[in-house]
C-alpha cells in the first residue's frame, strides 16, 4: 500500500462521491468505480498493465453509493499489494450484493425517511423553513459522510477481509434501531398533522389543520398504504392528480 | 427566472443521484431553494413539504425507476412562489407530481445513453483519458437533462396556472386536506417499510399520542 500516496487516496475518496455519475444498465457503477480508482491505479500500473487494470474495474459492479467506498478502498489495497487480478474480480463480485442490500435498507429505507420526518415535524411545530431543512440535512449528512468515510478507510485497511469487518459492524442491527426511531417519528408526524389547529400559524400547512372529512379520508388512505405497500403509491398519486383535474373541470 | 430555475434544477438533478447525494435535492430542501429563488420562500417551501411527504417512499434504489423529486419540486416550488394562493398551490403540486414521473423517465433514457458514453470493458482502447472523459460527459449530460426537464416544466406549469388557477374552488385548508389524504398513503407505506404496524405499533402509537398532544399544546 506504500506505493499509493495519501493524495491519491484522498482523490479516490473524493471521486467516490460521483461514483453513480455514469450509471448505466450495462455496467451499472462500473464506469464510476474505474473513474474513482484511477488516481490509485495510475500510481501502481503503467502502460498495458494500467489498461488491463482499468478493464477489470470498468466491468459490471453495483452497490449502494455510500458503501461502494468500502469496495473501492479494498480494491485500492488489493491492487497496491499486487494481488492476483482474478482475486480482485472475485472479491468485487462477492461484496457487491451485501453492499447493495445493507445500504438500501439502512440508508434509503430507514435513515433518509427518519431524518426527513425530523424536518417535517419541525415544520408542523412552527419552526422557520431554514431550521426545518437544517434539522433534516444536518443529521442526515453526518450519518452519510461518516458512513462513506468509515467504508473507504475500512476497505483500505482490511483489503479482502472487509467482509468480516462488515459483519462485525452489524449494520442490520443499526437498521433495526433507525427503523424503530422512524416509526416513533412517523407517529409524531401523524399526530401533529391531525391536530395543528387554525390560527396556530398564519403560514403554510399549520394554517389549516385537517378537518373531520379530510381526517377520515386520510386515515383510510393511511390504511390503504399500510396494507398495499409501495405498489399503491403510483395509483394514489394518479388519484390525487385526477382529483385536482376533476375539481377544476367541475368548477369550470 | 426560467434560466435560474433551470440551472437550479440541473444542479439538484446532479445531487439526486450523480454527485454527492447530500439530499439537497429532496423536496424539503429543493422547495426552500426554489422559493428563495422566486422571491417567496414560504410558498416554495410549502410545495416542498407536500411533495416531501409524497416522496418519503421514493428511494433512488439501484436501477429502479423512481419519480424525480428534485425537478418536480423546483417546478412546483417556483410556480407556487410566483402565483400566490391555494389554486396555484394545488395546480403546482399536481403538476409537480406529474412532472416527477416524466423526470423519472428521462433518467431511464439518460441511463440508456450512458451505456454508450462509458467505455465498454471489452473494448481495447481503455486509456485513462477515455474512462475519465466518459464519466465526466455523463455528469454533464445529467446536468443538462435536469436543466431541460426543469425549464420546460416551469414554463408549462406557468401557462397552466395562469390559465386555470382562478377556477380553483377550494380554500387553503381544503386544498391542503386534499393533498394530505394522498400523502397519508405514503405514510402508511412508510410504516410498512419501517417494519409494519404489528411490529411497530407501540412506538407508532406512542409517537401519535405525543404528536397529537404536542399539536394541541402548540
Amino acid at each position: 500500500m506504500s506505493a499509493v500516496t495519501p493524495s491519491a487516496r484522498a482523490s479516490a475518496f473524493l471521486r467516490s462521491f460521483t461514483i453513480q455519475g455514469s450509471w448505466n444498465y450495462r455496467t451499472m457503477l462500473g464506469g464510476g468505480f474505474a473513474f474513482a480508482l484511477l488516481p490509485v491505479l495510475r500510481q501502481v500500473f503503467r502502460g498495458p498493465h494500467l489498461t488491463e487494470a482499468l478493464r477489470r474495474h470498468t466491468e459490471h459492479f453495483n452497490a449502494h453509493p455510500y458503501l461502494a467506498g468500502l469496495a473501492l478502498g479494498a480494491a485500492a489495497r488489493l491492487e497496491a499489494d499486487g494481488c492476483d487480478p482474478e482475486l480482485v474480480r472475485r472479491f468485487k463480485t462477492a461484496i457487491k450484493g451485501p453492499l447493495g442490500g445493507l445500504g438500501d435498507a439502512l440508508v434509503w429505507a430507514a435513515w433518509l425517511p427518519a431524518t426527513a420526518l425530523l424536518g417535517l415535524i419541525a415544520h408542523f411545530s412552527g419552526a422557520p423553513p431554514w431550521l426545518c431543512v437544517l434539522l433534516f440535512l444536518l443529521p442526515y449528512n453526518l450519518g452519510h459522510l461518516a458512513l462513506r468515510l468509515w467504508g473507504f478507510r475500512t476497505g483500505l485497511r482490511w483489503g479482502h477481509e472487509v467482509g468480516r469487518v462488515l459483519r462485525e459492524a452489524a449494520l442490520g442491527r443499526r437498521t433495526e434501531s433507525v427503523s424503530r426511531a422512524g416509526a416513533l417519528l412517523l407517529g409524531m408526524f401523524a399526530g401533529l398533522v391531525c391536530t395543528v389547529g387554525p390560527g396556530a400559524s398564519a403560514a403554510g400547512l399549520r394554517g389549516g389543520g385537517i378537518e373531520a372529512l379530510w381526517l377520515v379520508l386520510a386515515v383510510g388512505a393511511f390504511v390503504i398504504g399500510l396494507l398495499g405497500g409501495v405498489r399503491v403509491w403510483r395509483p394514489a398519486a394518479v388519484v390525487v392528480v385526477g382529483a385536482v383535474v376533476s375539481i377544476l373541470a367541475a368548477a369550470g | 427566472m426560467l434560466l435560474g430555475a433551470s440551472l437550479l434544477g440541473g444542479a439538484l438533478a446532479l445531487d439526486s443521484t450523480s454527485v454527492g447525494q447530500l439530499m439537497l435535492s429532496r423536496p424539503l430542501a429543493a422547495g426552500l431553494l426554489s422559493g428563495w429563488l422566486s422571491g417567496d420562500l414560504r410558498a416554495g417551501f410549502l410545495a416542498g413539504v407536500i411533495l416531501e411527504v409524497y416522496l418519503l417512499v421514493a428511494f433512488p434504489v439501484g436501477g429502479a425507476r423512481f419519480p424525480e423529486g428534485a425537478t418536480a419540486t423546483v417546478v412546483a416550488g417556483v410556480t407556487a412562489a410566483t402565483h400566490p394562493g391555494p389554486g396555484p398551490l394545488a395546480l403546482a403540486v399536481g403538476f409537480g407530481l406529474v412532472w416527477g414521473q416524466l423526470g423519472g423517465w428521462s433518467i431511464t433514457g439518460l441511463r440508456n445513453l450512458n451505456g454508450r458514453v462509458v467505455p465498454d470493458p471489452a473494448h481495447s482502447d481503455l486509456r485513462p483519458r477515455r474512462v475519465a472523459g466518459g464519466h465526466l460527459l455523463a455528469l454533464l449530460l445529467d446536468f443538462v437533462r435536469g436543466a431541460l426537464v426543469t425549464g420546460t416544466g416551469v414554463w408549462l406549469a406557468d401557462l397552466v396556472v395562469a390559465r386555470l388557477s382562478g377556477r380553483w374552488p377550494l380554500g387553503q385548508p381544503d386544498t391542503v386536506g386534499l393533498f394530505m389524504v394522498g400523502a397519508a398513503v405514503s405514510a402508511g407505506i412508510l410504516l410498512q417499510s419501517f417494519g409494519g404496524f404489528r411490529r411497530r405499533r407501540t412506538l407508532f402509537l406512542v409517537g401519535l399520542a405525543g404528536g397529537a398532544l404536542g399539536g394541541l399544546l402548540l
